[in-house]
């Protein structure tokens, strides 16, 4: 099991620069999870890590092993891709065989080593069968058999779940994850879906435009993102973003817009200037009637558990996340409190985001 | 009112499916043009000889003969060969045929159409080889006569087989292309992956997928090298059984100079000629309709 090392590594396809001067280090036995949408580079840097493509510039290390010049085959990476991209002319078991024969493997090895991983896959009953003729979900797990079969040191997963129907897709997220414990191998795993990401990744990278943005927990991704990007992308439903300015009023500091005007709660910043709060719905309060911060309810969510209701405070749309059935229907009006360790500040300019101290 | 009611139905029923009825009007006189020929070689091939020659031409004959087919009887006594006369040079006809498809569907268009579409990428090459299928074959008579001569392999299976393949290469490459192109490019990456080498990528994987495009090939291929006749006429020119000569020449025998033509004979040929071919024909279509990589990618 190794760690994977990326050192400012930058392609390019011609002039387009599809991953800049990207840094990174993945620990070996990590569930890794590159999170980006789509065009964030983020399936390149897995195939440049795979060796299907070449890498424009800087180094990519497996284990200690410099892997630039090296071909898939030599890297000892297994990958899986989002078609799967089975052998369509082979059976189940030829294609999990096939790693191992191209190796010279001898056929009792072989035999035994693809009948022990379908065992683990729960497939061994379809093994005489050809790819067509299995669900999607059977087809994905064929797939990492053959991954799995020739005890790869990487494991690349690219948005391997994401052709599977949404109750597969759950089962097979943790599936997948009991799979990774078990067999300890360092995984890369590439998705769109934050909920994919932060549900399965012991740390996870958020890329945007060919670059990182942050590397985290999920849980710190989620609770500190570093800038105005990674706020937006992770969480369902987003966090909410308001432009405006942040000044000093009295003794205390303000968020301020033309619709909205939020105390810090005893923390302050180095100076006023334009900002952009942000706050998740659920460190919004939201009661019906009037006082305080008012608007009028224009949108709700029923999830069951728990619903989402759209407050609009003059032009500004806020998602205030409420536990049970909300009291409330649209047209009414509802107060709207903060909670001041909830609100995050962005600087308008960077998108970076402000630490706040206290006052 | 009731027999009112069954024809509103039968409107309602006409409007709704009127353009299937269409298709399938067009589609049967498309249909009966096409076969009409096949019917009239047929029946001319089993008619007797009073009834070939009469006038108004006879549809439907009274009488059937087979001695088109085995005897040497004919109106003119002038051609002595009969269908079953074709053998020897079906066997020339089926060499020939065989080797040339083999040759350039798998020694070259194969390898040619993989390497276009997988690592050369030239428009311009392919647009090239489209257009070397598009030349008239009359364009090459002299030269390949000439070529053919100088190799020496006038009324030999060589010269033709020769000839052949640089028609047919050049069409089942373009043919292959397509096919290649839809050879889901992941398939390939998992093999590079799992440790095939480029070799072992294109031998064990990629023709594997293809294999309705390489039946298709093998058999436009092998039905074009089976009808030609203009080159198998000046490449194998001395009379049989001088060397190598194919079916069609065969069937121009049964053209009598100044005369006319010994019909029934020559429709008797013609069905022993056009069998293989028909049947190939309608395996073929089969494979050139059918989609190409079931079950690899889900779509």
């Amino acid at each position: 099991m190794s760690e994977v090392v990326i050192e400012g590594v930058t392609k390019k396809f011609g002039k387009t620069v599809v991953l800049d001067n990207v840094s990174l280090k993945i620990s070996a036995k990590e569930y890794f999870v590159l999170l980006g949408p789509s065009g964030s580079g983020k399936s390149t840097l897995l195939r440049l890590i795979a060796g299907l493509e070449d890498i424009t510039d800087g180094s990519i290390y497996i284990g200690d092993r410099k892997v630039n010049d090296l071909l898939p085959k030599e890297r000892n990476v297994a990958m899986v891709f989002q078609n799967y991209a089975l052998y369509p002319h082979m059976n189940v078991f030829d294609n999990i065989a096939l790693p191992l024969r191209v190796r010279g493997r001898s056929k009792e090895d072989t035999t035994r080593k693809v009948r022990a991983v379908s065992e683990t896959l729960h497939i061994y009953g379809l093994l005489e069968k050809k790819p067509k003729q299995i669900s999607g979900g059977e087809q994905q797990r064929v797939a990492l058999a053959r991954a799995l079969v020739r005890d790869p040191t990487v494991f690349l997963l690219d948005e391997p779940l994401s052709n599977l129907d949404a109750k597969l897709r759950v089962e097979a997220r943790a599936f997948l994850k009991k799979l990774q414990k078990e067999l300890g191998i360092t995984t890369i795993f590439v998705t769109h879906d934050q909920a994919e990401a932060t549900t399965i990744a012991t740390r996870m990278a958020v890329l945007n435009k060919g670059s990182i943005t942050q590397v985290d927990d999920p849980y710190e991704l989620y609770a500190r993102p570093n800038d105005v990007f990674t706020a937006g992308f992770v969480g369902s439903p987003s966090m909410n973003l308001v432009h405006g300015t942040a000044r000093r009023v009295g003794s205390g500091w303000e968020f301020h817009n033309e619709d909205l005007n939020v105390e810090l709660g005893g923390k302050k910043l180095e100076s006023e200037g334009e900002v952009i709060m942000g706050v998740r719905p659920e460190q919004i309060a939201v009661e019906k009637g009037g006082g305080g911060l008012m608007g009028s309810v224009s949108y709700l969510e029923l999830l069951g558990s728990i619903s989402y209701v759209t407050v609009n405070v003059g032009s500004t749309a806020l998602i205030v996340q409420l536990t049970g059935r909300p009291d409330m229907e649209i047209g009414d009006t509802a107060r709207v409190r903060f909670r001041p360790e909830g609100i995050l500040l962005f600087d308008t300019r960077t998108g970076r985001r402000i630490d706040l101290a206290k006052v | 009112m009731k027999g009112l009611k069954v024809l509103k139905g039968e409107i309602g029923w006409l409007k709704k499916n009127g353009l299937q009825v269409l298709l399938v009007v067009v589609l049967t006189l498309v249909c009966a043009v096409y076969l009409f020929p096949i019917y009239w070689t047929v029946v001319t091939s089993l008619k007797t000889n009073s009834e070939v020659f009469s006038r108004p031409p006879i549809f439907f004959p009274s009488s059937f003969t087979l001695s088109n087919f085995y005897t040497s009887a004919d109106v003119f006594r002038a051609v002595s060969q009969t269908a079953v006369g074709s053998v020897p040079w079906m066997i020339d006809s089926t060499i020939i045929a065989v080797v040339a498809t083999l040759v350039s569907t798998f020694l070259i268009a194969a390898p040619a159409a993989y390497a276009l579409v997988r690592y050369i990428r030239s428009s311009w090459l392919a647009r090239l080889i489209l257009f070397m299928t598009m030349i008239p074959e009359a364009v090459f008579v002299v030269p390949f006569f000439i070529i053919v001569a100088k190799i020496s392999l006038l009324n030999t299976w060589w010269g033709l087989i020769l000839v052949y393949i640089s028609f047919s290469a050049p069409f089942s490459t373009w043919l292959l292309m397509g096919f290649f192109n839809d050879v889901p490019k992941s398939v390939e990456e998992a093999a590079q992956i799992d440790g095939l080498s480029p070799y072992q990528i294109f031998y064990r994987i990629s023709l594997r997928l293809v294999t309705p495009g390489i039946i298709a090939a093998l058999i436009l291929s092998f039905i074009s090298c089976w009808n030609e006749l203009l080159y198998a006429l000046v490449i194998t020119y001395s009379p049989f059984p001088a060397g190598a000569q194919t079916v069609p020449l065969f069937l121009t025998s049964f053209i009598i100079v100044e005369k006319s033509f010994a019909w029934g004979g020559l429709a008797a040929a013609g069905i022993f000629t056009m069998l293989p071919t028909l049947i190939m024909g309608i395996y073929a279509q089969r494979y050139l309709a059918r989609g190409l990589t079931l079950g690899s990618v889900k779509g």
